[in-house]
């Protein structure tokens, strides 16, 4: 039927499926089971309403669906599903997936071409799929001179940093992964991680393309993290805080892009050359040098590679929004959980289900996550776009734009923000 | 908990030192140097002064060593290095370390750092702001310019008129 699989029938496709399936219902019966229940053994188990947890307690309050609701909501508040699931890993990956495709399609729109289209039946949605599972099912070629400790490490460290760097953005109140009092110096500094893991990549692997690349990369992120910081500084004058849930709770009323928007508009610019996008795209310039630091990689380490490129891009989108576009904060249009749901449950006939638990989230909370997914959409849209406009500038004139024009311009915003200060305008006592 | 914090950082920071001594290869010395200077960030994150463990994180592993990084790929290392090694200079050099601990060890321990109480909050880094602009000024002052110094120096050293303007077209 097909060129690729020429041998390929079904029937024996759907055998080997359900092969596999009954060999792992079987392995799993036989020693998983007993694993489990010995481990169980050795383990204390917690006391709840009076009650010792055992697994067969666990596994009944599971199977009751009055009870799964409060397991889950009780779940929602540890530590593991903040960091894996919501404010943080998972929630940022599904949103870099996104990213990915909506790139991929709106460029392609810009350009008058049609962008992935075959793959899925409407306008080749399930393109992402398909490349993930290509990355995934690639051969890791190692370059034979490469420094292969390094070489491995960095893109699972390139993940890893991306990832603290997501786990400091509030997405909507008391949903943040770590909310430390010096948020914003801890973003400062996992940003400095970044170009030590791209300058180690490059070296190691023992090219010159990806060594100019890194290069080259080391300078941008080096120059650029400076105008960075200052940029920033206003919004930390005028609020008197370092910790991003606080910045967030200060622009209740306004954003500060109002009355800093030189400090917002260096900010989107140096995001632009942190992410090494177009028209900063000197380390992958790939007319130039093949692709940058990325040359060698191949198989699921470039994948990493691409993954934590898309977590840092929203991560940076995201810090946009937590300190110039107020973050959650928006008018409430989220509509309120039905009160007779709650009181009565759910009424089908002659069948009524009272669930308890509900709601399973606030109305605040999912009204600020809707605003802030809003805006940091937003935020991405506009750092995709010049992709598709601009060409790439030359490297003196971006050392140049960096080290004066910036960073001069981040020292204005500064005293904006101090004049603000000081006039009584803003900031702790001010009249606005 | 914490003292098994404190240990494995020491651990960290006093192995990844030596390392950093012993490697042959710079590169990896410099991330051993990395894993030391984060380490004693670990330090002050256990002393409850994250803002001076941020600032370590940002300046020390985020620009020094990646100077360090810059440096060693782009020099040569024949240049830098000649190897001299005998067994007087390095028992010289045990000898040295060792006086210098206990040096340091004796002034630390006569500080009066035994009679601080450790269960007093940990200092807000808005009064070490309000501390730096009000009493300790002239060292602000002084560290200001001392760097404005340093960098107009370097920039000045780092000048070179020949090939000044050779491709620059704008």
């Amino acid at each position: 039927m097909s060129v690729i699989a020429p041998n390929f029938k079904f029937s024996e496709f759907v055998k080997s499926i359900l092969d596999n399936v009954f060999w792992i219902l079987l392995i799993f019966v036989l020693i998983g089971l007993p694993a489990v229940f010995i481990i169980l053994f050795y383990i204390e188990m917690p006391v709840i309403n009076g009650e010792l947890l055992t697994p067969f307690l666990a596994l009944t309050w599971l199977a009751d669906p009055s009870r799964t609701l409060p397991i889950l909501k009780a779940f929602m508040t540890t530590d593991l599903f903040k960091i894996a699931a919501f404010p943080g890993f998972g929630f940022a990956a599904l949103i870099a997936a996104g990213t990915i495709f909506i790139e991929r399609k709106m460029l392609a729109k810009l350009q008058l071409r049609v962008g992935p289209f075959y793959c899925g039946k409407f306008e080749g949605i399930l393109q992402l799929m398909g490349d993930g599972l290509k990355l995934l099912s690639k051969e890791i070629i190692i370059p034979a001179k490469a420094d292969k400790p390094i070489f491995w490490a960095a893109p699972i460290i390139f993940v890893a940093t991306a990832a603290a760097f997501v786990a400091l953005i509030p997405v909507a109140p008391g949903w943040v992964v770590a909310d430390v009092d010096v948020g914003l110096l801890a973003v400062f500094a996992i940003i400095g991680f970044f170009p030590i893991i791209t300058i180690l990549s490059a070296w190691s692997s023992n090219s010159k393309f990806p060594f100019i690349g890194g290069i080259r990369a080391l300078h941008q992120m080096v120059s650029f993290e400076i105008p960075l910081i200052l940029s920033l500084l206003g919004v930390v004058i005028l609020t008197g805080t370092l910790n991003l849930s606080e910045i967030v709770a200060s622009q209740s009323n306004f954003p500060w892009i109002i009355f800093l928007p030189i400090g917002a508009i260096i900010f989107f610019i140096t995001i632009l050359a942190e992410l090494e996008r177009i028209p900063f795209d000197l380390p992958e310039a790939e007319s130039e040098i093949v692709a940058g630091w990325l040359t060698e990689f191949s198989g699921m380490i470039y994948g990493l590679v691409q993954l934590g490129t898309y977590l840092k891009l929203y991560a940076f989108a995201a810090l946009f929004v937590v300190l110039f576009l107020g973050g959650w904060s928006g008018p409430m249009i989220w509509p309120p959980f039905p009160e007779e749901i709650i009181t009565d449950g759910i009424v089908m006939g002659p069948i009524t289900a009272k669930i308890p638990g509900l709601p399973v989230f606030s109305q605040e909370m999912l009204n600020g996550v809707l605003w802030f997914v809003l805006k940091t959409v937003g935020v991405i849209f506009f750092i995709l776009l010049p992709r598709g406009v601009f060409p790439r500038i030359r490297i003196d004139m971006l050392l140049s734009l960096g080290w004066y024009k910036l960073i001069g311009l981040a020292f204005v915003n500064i005293f904006i923000a101090l004049g603000l200060l000081y006039a009584g305008v803003l900031g702790p006592g001010g009249i606005l | 908990m914490a003292d098994a914090i404190f240990l494995a950082l020491s651990v960290i920071t006093i192995g990844s030192a030596i390392a950093a001594l012993e490697l042959r290869s710079l590169i990896y010395g410099s991330i051993a140097l990395m894993g030391t200077l984060g380490g004693i960030a670990g330090f002050f994150l256990l002393l409850d002064s994250p803002f001076v463990a941020m600032f370590q994180l940002a300046v020390y592993v985020g620009s020094i060593a990646v100077l360090i990084l810059f440096t060693v790929m782009l020099v040569k290392r024949e240049l830098i290095f000649k190897k001299v090694e005998d067994k007087r200079r390095k028992f010289v050099g045990i000898a040295l370390m060792l006086v210098f601990m206990v040096a340091l060890g004796s002034i630390i321990m006569n500080s009066g750092i035994k009679t601080i109480t450790t269960d007093e909050p940990a200092v807000d880094f808005r009064n070490i702001g309000a501390d730096f602009l009000t009493y300790y000024w002239p060292a602000l002052i002084l560290m200001a310019l001392i760097l404005t110094g340093s960098v107009t120096g370097a920039l000045i050293l780092a000048r070179r008129e020949d090939v000044e303007n050779e491709q620059r077209t704008d």
